[in-house]
């Protein structure tokens, strides 16, 4: 069946199995191997993606449930060569190894603080505990999460403040 | 930057940007023209005969482009571990593609290769085999036993290895005791859990040359298996090296199914064939093995090992593969080295059962031997009344002592008591309280675990692959590419490595980067494992730029008129010692002798440089380490323990490590904050279970299989790295892997006494377990 959906703010046509996972779709249709497959049944959070700015297992998704709906995957996160805050957190904490569970943080924590912006440490656990990882200990993942929140929290105060000084 | 400030700076990873913006240099990433999907057949029964097997509906299915079974198959038996060679003695020979009898369920016995996966998938539903169920045995002591079935014909009493150890007099050792401990300690069979599955994808080209992609740990070891075990030279294989894999941890150390059925269909059909695990599939392919271990310690008044003895019987389940090696190592290093005594004796058992083959994860056999010993010393200072640490000072080794391992070599640099002073002052181990003394419903201990005596690598083992190599080219902008076997399981050998080859080089970090390599076109190297990379892979590194660099001063030297001796280079440039105005940039170096202009001068056209100094400026090494320096670990863990739950909570650890020298501290703090995980996991929760009738995985999925997430880890890990600088490593390093994963248990074992004040000698530490202990279930 033909999909027509936004990905990245890109629309995107792919044709797909009507069985087949969100996650094949993207990864074998669509070319985006960001997604990354660690279980295939919605238990580690490799695979995740928003749907609707909602964070959803891809594996868990079919790629038809994409038509007329908005995806965000990892690579749509930087803005041209300048990193996304997480991304760049991500690399100067060290918080990744093996990184195949690295885009999966990166969304989940991404989704973490557009609702919540100012996370206590255990809320910043208690949101990545659908990731796995075997390589990090999470340790470093916590830290680059809690740089990010702050660094976001700062730039929206200054966005705030341009709007302030506009008016 | 100069050497001394690029080893020990957390320069960042050169692959962290690809895996933040999603990762492209993944095998599972590899896609050919033409590219057919293959998956397995695999057996439902534990013990069975094959009495036929009907494939011919399946291959009607359109798009189904091949079948395998077992009459296609070569059938020299053969061992898949990737580090000894073929036909090595001391590993078990008894493996082959697909059989007439399945010893465990999940073998597989047929595969098939089709246009897509889910056809490839439904023709498996149509491959009809008639079994004939034979009986099974699980446990691996009733294996042993007279009456059970026997799985090998070449193993009596389903026996495949039965090493054993002895020095001094053991029975007069216990006589010379003032007190004798025993005890019996049980491991259970963990996953590994590297996050990317197991994926390879074969091109068997008109000429029946393979080329292939993989998920593993070594690319020479799997040439060498893949070779053989489909009759081939090896001539006729390349194995490319991954810019980088997802993850490891030993789980990727052999040659799988999946590499010979893929190289096989490929040969076939003539397309490329690609087969990719799914989680249950690798869920059933690997583990660390299961070591029960019967360990019995002679102790004088004055706190003095007189003697120890010990049994340790390993499942490897229905072959022998990595039990072959996994049992001496964890005897030898487990068991016997870690203290001094002058009367010791080890007998080890690997043994057939009908579970699932048993693989390499990290640590090797010795998290199990560590669980054991450092939980009865434990055990002996409880008693008699020593202090943990004091206790373990009079019998550990000194620095200078004779290597346990290998007497020719010396412990030159060795910081086990300064790992455990540290880490005891971070703790603040005064603060420990008598056990179980805490009154209330959480319970607060704390514990400590060792391991006085591991590896850097596997110099000094007669039968496993130790040598390796590098090439180093430099470029006429300045820059170097380095080219090296040894794979990236993402613990960061890429940065190291580059690191090292900056710091000999004379150039800035970012200025190496690891180029491609495969197996027509690096020097040998043996895998990433044995917590080898840094040490051994760093040597050779060193020394293919040692060599480019005494080509690059030579070169030099004729430029600039002086003598290669007086040169230093230092941060991309060259200079005479002493005099930073001579300095002149390695990229006018390297381009000289790469250009091919003349120099115009008052007598005419003349050569840049000396023709004998004309061409690329590279170096090379293939070389064994000198020795092979243990390093020695220390961790201290504070946990909770909930009595009325059951549930044990680590809150705090304290990991002091004697690893020579940090080459990049944030990597190195990695190994150890993943090491926890793993270590932790290990402890108190993972635990691979079967049916025990059928033999059947009951938790091959992360929902069943648990694994410490964000929110069971410890908010406090602090790493402490001892630096005793290695005089035979490179920059003084040594090694730091696998002991993060070894102490865990042991230290957690003993914090769960400290706080409740009861001793659990089988992991994992359960609230099940707890609750039992306490008297509570």
């Amino acid at each position: 069946m033909l999909v027509s959906t936004t990905i990245n703010g890109d629309v995107v046509e792919f044709a797909c199995p009507p069985e087949e996972t969100l996650l094949t779709a993207l990864r074998d249709r669509v070319g985006l191997t960001g997604v990354k497959e660690g279980c295939g049944t919605g238990d580690c959070g490799a695979c995740s993606v928003t749907l609707d700015g909602r964070l959803v297992c891809s594996c868990l998704v079919l790629g038809a449930e994409a038509q007329g709906r908005e995806i965000a995957t990892v690579e749509g996160l930087a803005e041209g060569e300048k990193l996304h805050p997480l991304q760049q957190n991500f690399i100067d904490h060290a918080a990744l190894q093996c990184g195949i569970c690295t885009p999966g943080f990166l969304m989940a924590a991404k989704a973490l603080l557009e609702r919540n912006p100012n996370p206590t440490e255990t809320e910043i656990r208690y949101a990545l505990a659908g990731n796995l990882c075997r390589c990090t200990g999470y340790d470093k993942i916590v830290h680059a999460v809690q740089a990010s929140a702050k660094e976001l929290r700062q730039l929206d105060k200054k966005k705030q403040r341009r709007k302030k000084s506009k008016k | 930057m100069a050497a001394a400030d690029i080893v020990g700076k957390s320069v960042t990873r050169p692959d962290a940007w690809d895996k933040v913006t999603g990762g492209r240099g993944y095998p599972v990433n590899v896609q050919l023209p033409g590219m057919l999907h293959g998956k397995l057949l695999r057996s439902p029964y534990a013990h069975a005969r094959i009495i036929s097997i009907d494939t011919s509906e399946a291959e009607k299915l359109p798009g189904v482009k091949g079948v395998l079974t077992a009459k296609d198959a070569p059938v020299r038996p053969f061992n898949p571990v990737y580090f000894t060679p073929i036909g090595c003695h001391s590993m078990v020979q008894d493996m082959v593609l697909f059989s007439d009898r399945v010893r465990f369920v999940g073998q597989p016995v047929a595969a098939v290769a089709a246009t897509t996966e889910a056809i490839a998938e439904q023709a498996l539903q149509l491959i009809d085999v008639d079994y004939e169920e034979l009986p099974t045995v699980f446990d691996p002591e009733e294996a042993m036993g007279e009456n059970a079935p026997q799985l090998h014909e070449a193993s009596p009493q389903n026996i495949a290895k039965n090493p054993s150890f002895e020095v001094g007099d053991v029975e007069a050792g216990f006589a010379e005791a003032d007190h004798v401990f025993e005890g019996v300690y049980q491991t259970q069979r963990v996953h590994t859990c590297y996050m990317e599955p197991r994926v390879c994808v074969i091109d068997c080209d008109a000429q029946g040359h393979f080329t292939v992609h993989s998920s593993m740990q070594h690319i020479f070891g799997l040439r060498e298996k893949l070779a053989y075990a489909l009759d081939i030279p090896e001539g006729r294989v390349t194995v490319v090296k991954p810019p980088y894999i997802g993850g490891g941890f030993g789980g990727k150390l052999d040659i799988g199914y999946i590499e010979m059925a893929a190289a096989l269909l490929s040969e076939r059909i003539g397309r490329p064939v690609r087969i990719e695990h799914t989680r249950h599939e690798d869920f059933i392919s690997t583990a660390r093995h299961p070591i029960k271990v019967y360990l019995k310690t002679g102790v004088s008044k004055d706190g003095t090992i007189t003697a120890r003895e010990a049994k340790s019987i390993l499942d490897t389940g229905a072959h022998a593969t990595h039990g072959s090696e996994v049992i001496m190592v964890h005897g030898m290093f487990g068991v016997v080295f870690p203290y001094r005594c002058a009367n010791k004796k080890w007998e080890g058992y690997t043994v057939y059962t009908n579970n699932m083959i048993g693989g390499g994860y990290r640590g090797y056999g010795c998290p199990q031997g560590c669980f054991a010993v450092e939980s009865q010393i434990d055990e002996i200072c409880e008693e008699l009344g020593f202090d943990p640490i004091e206790f373990r000072l009079k019998n550990a080794y000194e620095q200078g002592d004779p290597h346990p391992f290998n007497p020719a070599w010396n412990l030159n640099s060795y910081g086990y008591a300064e790992a455990l002073e540290r880490g005891a002052a971070a703790i603040d181990w005064s603060r420990r309280q008598p056990a179980g003394s805490e009154t209330g419903v959480k319970k607060r201990g704390i514990g400590l675990g060792t391991q006085g005596v591991w590896v850097s690598g596997c110099m000094g083992f007669p039968d496993i692959y130790e040598h390796t190599g590098a090439i180093i080219k430099l470029n006429a902008d300045g820059s170097a590419d380095l080219a090296s076997g040894t794979v990236d399981l993402g613990s960061g050998q890429i940065t190291t490595l580059c690191q090292i080859a900056a710091a000999e080089l004379g150039l800035e970090p970012e200025q190496v980067r690891m180029s491609y390599a495969d197996t027509d076109t690096v020097p040998f190297d043996a895998p990433t494992h044995a917590s080898r990379a840094t040490y051994s892979s760093g040597l050779a590194v060193q020394a293919a730029a040692a060599d480019a660099r005494e080509k690059l001063l030579e070169v030099a030297a004729a430029m600039m008129e002086a003598n290669p001796q007086d040169l230093e280079v230092s941060a991309g440039r060259i200079e005479v010692k002493g005099s930073p105005g001579s300095a002149i940039p390695v990229a006018d170096v390297v381009r000289m002798a790469e250009s091919p202009f003349m120099k115009d001068t008052a007598e005419g056209p003349q050569p840049s440089c000396p023709p004998e100094h004309k061409g690329t400026i590279m170096g090379s090494s293939s070389l064994a380490p000198p020795e092979n320096p243990s390093p020695a670990t220390a961790l201290f863990v504070e946990v909770e323990v909930d009595t009325d739950t059951g549930e044990v909570s680590v809150l705090r650890c304290v990991y002091a490590h004697d690893l020579g020298r940090v080459i990049n501290p944030n990597a190195a703090e990695g190994q150890v904050e993943g090491g926890m995980q793993q270590g932790i996991g290990y402890a108190l929760m993972e635990d691979l279970q079967f049916d025990t009738e059928t033999g059947t995985c009951l938790t091959s999925d992360f929902l069943d299989y648990k694994m410490p997430t964000a929110m069971e880890m410890p908010r406090e890990i602090e790493s402490i790295f001892v630096e005793t600088n290695e005089p035979s490593g490179p920059f003084g390093a040594k090694s730091l892997s696998e002991q993060c994963v070894t102490v865990p248990a042991a230290a957690i074992a003993a914090a769960v006494y400290n706080a409740i004040g009861v001793r659990i000698r089988e992991l994992p530490i359960t609230p099940e377990k707890v609750l039992r202990a306490l008297g509570k279930l």
